[in-house]
């Protein structure tokens, strides 16, 4: 189906209250119907080309035309589309109709909405607070233009925060905020009857940053790759390719080829040493510490030749609007051969001793299940969708940088368990080497920035989704005068997962809700890159404190025979 | 089960001790030796400094000041706790002036350490005021009234 | 027997001064198996020096709490005196096989105890594993303690020692002494089996809400048992050879558990950590076997 045939297929379906219908940048399609038909236009999408529910995004433009617009984006994987449903909201009534009752997936993304844009989602199941912190002001929205970038509002006194109850009979085992496992802070409120969960209940956003704020307001185009290079520290890389290709869609550059090669090759070395990284977190959550160094001994080589490669271990930096700053020539391409076949050899080694290993067997297989179902009704992305049988890849399904050059395999298993979790991560670190060969083998010549001349053209909208090594990230761009973006939004691939893990804790074990939450690989900094809580960190931190001492004090029955 | 950890066993032998000194010996004893291109701490080489401040304009994090005092001086201001070492400063500055170096040992108790105050003389547009590099050094000694760190007889 | 008490200076000292030294060991060798050098040899003693030293914290009044960690250890020194180590069982008149497992069970119910004391829901959970693991292993210690018992027809354990030194290994000596193995790996809080103290899951059990000197003495407590339970094991199962001369039969017995704890380090460091009903389904059968060795013994093998 072409981006035409998609067109009038949905001007033929939705009869008569499509408003507008345009098509920027071919592919991505956005469909203007009414505020009072947005959950029909939504639904009708969702339904009738199977697509896939990525992000909400609010944008306040009322300096340009007096209202808000409120912008559902959906992704079509097989036809290798975006169709954005929007709406615009008036001013002076900020409420539209919630897509989440019949789209599940869009619960985040709405009540994030309601917090930061303000624009009420009417109708949605759970509409409490996400991402403001407790001492936040009501009616304080951060993201709308007339909320200067470094504002501080008096915080109110603070309102406890609403839990859900645990159903009858079960008791609650707080996990969090404060906890061994999980490196950053995150609250699960697990409900279990005996040694069972039974429910979960999710906060987190307790680290948010003011990302979206900084690129919104005051950062300029060639200032946010570095911004979002620093969204997260291990797939920083990926966030800052997205918004780059994000940019240079909506503005029309053309990127040499090998700019795109270089790009690519560098995101396939994120890819390998975030995967290395994970499978020693997660046995480290087991309890099995040797795999835990062995991976990360195997792992260093490539921190090293990154280092050399883009001048730092991580924070690769090498991105701009427009192509790459630094090259990765010829001479060096011996040297990456060398040290990714050196990790290749041993990740198949280290890979090929766990189906043998029966006691981790026992820790792994058939837990922390997520079936089909749920994983597609939640828009579940990366290997914990491909571990269950849910085929979806970025590279593949919405090509950016040059992934449109080489072939390459997506593992998928269908036994939706940590297991597969497991092995997906992995066959995609071998798959991965393979690539960067064929990439390697294939780079062309040429320049590797495009000059961009004259400013970049305000007001163009331009999508990108990236496969990260925890699984899709998309931004948006609406770009501005004055040299910077009017709106960027971004979403991490653990936005979507971490709404899933509660579906995932059912039936499990308290032992295994760490290998469970840990095995969605979370990234905790990509997710809560939202809001600005320059709130006085003091007073949030004694909050955490006296609440974590009122909860523990609370049933300490809560795990007894 | 005894076939695999006994695989797992021979992977752990086979790799031996790969911990480094470091700490105990200096970095660059060590594979941790940070590789050529390495960007470190910010250094600026004053002599070639133009003052243009393009620099200032394309820094991440706003770190770069530049401040007039007078026409005839303008001095840029590092506060280099805040840099997250992309290295743009590097990529712009036409002459050359900064490089980031190896250094990546900058933990510091006194901030002052990290903060860098250049001051550059400039010569001074006979139609605009404005200010821009004097040509040469001889031109930087004939500014009248300058002497170190003395504004006393500089205009507003 | 008059002199008993250099023998029992000897063992307290031992197990006070020695203890920490075989742990660090265990910690080098997992070091080494991880590829990296790992902490010094002495880095428990220091640890411990560095606890004794730290603020008490206390999330709680309750007299448990308070009274655990001293009650953990001088329990397990009490085992302590108990178990030959070489020189006979110093207190062997006053108590036999039964006292040994009462202490060391007593040691294990006061960390339970205090676990629970604190209402912190870890510690809740983690003292409710503690249980069931004693549910499961202490079975397996008395079988095999019952198994020595009916090849040298006492329950003293010196006597016992000394007894089987003069025969010979046979099968039912042979499995006690694995499933008694097996129970020590428990017993030690070591990998699979560490469960009730597992930090990555609970933030260390019983011990979540225990600091400074109280977890020293806790700690100590655990390092105790490696050469306790070590000891039971050289001394009951394996004594040969035996020597009159008691320095040396407690140097041969101190290299001996040297060795035996060199094998829970190696098995510590390359297994994952089993759940607690997993655990209990494995002790399940260990209980099963040593009965088979109680039978061996019964029929005079």
């Amino acid at each position: 189906m072409t981006a035409q045939d998609l067109k009038e297929r949905i001007r033929a379906g939705l009869d008569g209250t499509v408003k507008e219908i345009v098509e920027p940048v071919p592919g991505q399609v956005y469909i203007t119907v009414d505020r009072a038909d947005i959950r029909r236009a939504a639904d009708y999408v969702a339904r009738t080309f199977n697509a896939r529910f990525l992000i909400t995004a609010g944008i306040d433009k009322r300096d340009t035309r007096g209202d808000f617009e409120v912008d559902h984006i959906f992704g079509l994987d097989p036809e290798k589309m975006f169709v954005t449903v929007r709406s615009s909201v008036p001013a002076d009534d900020t409420r539209i109709d919630a897509i989440t009752p019949s789209i599940p997936a869009a619960g985040w993304a709405e009540r994030e909405m309601q917090d930061v844009v303000g624009i009420a989602a009417i109708g949605h199941p759970d509409p409490r607070r996400l991402v403001t912190p407790d001492d936040w002001p009501d009616g304080v929205y951060p993201l709308r233009n007339d909320f200067p970038y470094g504002h501080r509002p008096e915080p109110v006194p603070e309102r406890p925060r609403e839990y859900l109850d645990p159903p009858e009979g079960a008791s609650v085992l707080p996990i969090g905020p404060f906890f061994p496992v999980l490196e950053e802070p995150s609250y699960w409120r697990v409900f279990i009857e005996g040694e069972t969960v039974v429910g979960c209940d999710y906060r987190g956003f307790y680290n948010h940053r003011g990302i979206e704020k900084l690129g919104g307001t005051i950062q300029t185009y060639n200032e946010i790759p570095f911004t979002a290079q620093r969204i997260c520290g291990i797939c920083g890389f990926i966030h800052s390719t997205c918004y780059c290709e994000a940019v240079e869609r909506a503005a029309k550059i053309e990127v040499p080829l090998r700019a795109l090669f270089i790009r690519s090759v560098v995101l396939e070395f994120e890819r390998i040493e975030s995967h290395l990284l994970w499978l020693g977190i997660a046995a480290h959550i087991l309890g099995f510490d040797t795999v835990l160094m062995q991976s990360w001994r195997i792992r260093e080589p490539i921190m090293w030749l990154c280092e050399m490669l883009t001048g730092n271990r991580k924070a690769y930096d090498v991105n701009l609007v427009g192509g790459v700053r630094r090259d990765i020539p010829r001479e060096t391409h011996p040297k990456i051969l060398e040290v990714i076949a050196s990790i290749e050899k041993q990740t198949a080694e280290l890979v090929s001793t766990i189906p043998g290993d029966s006691t981790l067997l026992l820790r792994c297989k058939d837990v922390g299940v997520l079936s089909t179902e749920d994983t597609r009704k939640m828009a579940v992305v990366g290997p914990p969708a491909r571990a269950s049988n849910v085929d979806i890849d970025a590279r593949r399904d919405h090509p950016y940088s040059a992934y449109d050059q080489i072939e390459f395999d997506v593992p998928v298993y269908d036994t939706c368990d940590v297991l597969a979790r497991i092995m997906v991560r992995m066959d995609e670190t071998l798959e991965t080497i393979k690539m960067i060969r064929r990439l390697l083998d294939r780079m062309p010549e040429g320049p590797i920035m495009t000059k961009i001349e004259d400013e970049l053209p305000p007001w163009q909208e331009g999508i990108c989704t990236v496969e990260a090594p925890r699984g899709e990230a998309i931004h948006y761009v609406l770009t501005g005068p004055d040299n910077r973006p009017a709106r960027w939004r971004v979403r991490a691939p653990t936005y979507p997962n971490l709404q899933s893990v509660p579906l995932a804790l059912e039936g499990v074990q308290i032992a295994d809700v760490p290998i469970t939450i840990g095995s969605f690989d979370p990234c905790f900094s990509c997710t809560e890159r939202v809001e600005i809580v320059q709130a006085k960190t003091g007073e949030t931190r004694i909050y955490a404190q006296e609440e974590l001492l009122e909860l523990s004090r609370e049933k300490s029955k809560a795990a007894r025979r | 089960m005894f076939a695999s950890k006994l695989k797992q066993a021979l992977i752990c032998f086979r790799a031996g001790r790969v911990t480094l000194p470091y700490t105990f010996v200096q970095a660059v004893d060590t594979p941790l030796r940070p590789p050529e291109g390495f960007r470190g701490r910010m250094e600026i080489d004053v002599e070639k400094c133009l003052g243009c401040g393009g620099c200032a304009e394309v820094c991440p994090s706003r770190l770069i000041t530049v401040h007039d005092p007078c026409p005839e001086k303008r001095i840029l201001e590092y506060n280099l706790d805040r840099c997250t070492y992309c290295g743009r400063c590097m990529e712009v500055c036409p002459e050359d002036a900064i490089t980031l170096t190896q250094e990546f040992e900058n933990a510091t108790n006194d901030r002052r350490d990290l903060f860098i105050q250049t001051e550059i003389m400039m010569g001074t547009c006979q139609r605009c005021g404005r200010c821009f590099p004097p040509p040469s050094a001889l031109d930087k000694i004939a500014e009248t009234g300058m002497r170190n760190g003395d504004e006393s007889n500089a205009s507003p | 027997m008059n002199d008993w008490w250099p023998i029992a200076l000897m063992n307290l000292l031992l197990v006070l001064l020695l203890s920490p030294l075989l742990e660090g060991v265990i910690r080098k060798l997992k070091a080494l198996i991880h590829s990296r050098k790992g902490p010094p040899f002495t880095q428990p003693y220091l640890d411990l020096l560095k606890l004794l030293g730290k603020e008490e914290l206390r999330s709680t009044r309750s007299f448990y709490f308070r009274v655990a960690p001293l009650a953990a250890l001088s329990a397990i020194l009490v085992a302590a005196l108990l178990v030959p180590m070489g020189g006979g069982s110093p207190l062997g008149f006053g108590g036999d096989a039964i006292a040994f497992l009462y202490f060391f069970t007593l040691s294990t119910v006061a960390i339970v105890m205090g676990g629970f004391a604190t209402g912190s829901p870890y510690a809740a959970v983690g003292s409710s594993r503690e249980m069931m693991m004693v549910l499961t292993v202490e079975p397996v210690m008395a079988i095999a303690l019952i198994t020595a018992a009916a090849k040298a027809n006492t329950l003293e354990l010196g006597l016992m020692s000394a007894r089987i030194a003069d025969g010979q290994l046979t099968i039912s000596l042979v499995v006690a002494a694995v499933a008694l193995f097996l129970a020590l790996q428990a017993q030690l809080g070591k990998l699979p089996f560490d469960i009730p103290e597992a930090d990555q899951e609970i933030m260390g059990g019983p011990f979540v809400e225990t600091s400074g000197p109280g977890l020293a003495l806790f700690r100590l407590s655990f390092f105790a048992r490696q050469l306790i339970l070590g000891s039971l094991l050289i001394q009951i199962f394996l004594p040969w050879p035996a020597f009159e001369f008691i320095p040396l039969n407690v140097a041969v017995n101190l290299v001996k558990v040297f060795v035996v704890i060199i094998l829970v380090g190696v098995i510590d460091a390359v297994v994952p950590r089993l759940r607690i009903d997993q655990s209990m389904n494995y002790f399940k059968y260990v209980i099963a076997v040593a009965l088979f060795g109680l039978g061996f013994a019964l029929i005079g093998q």
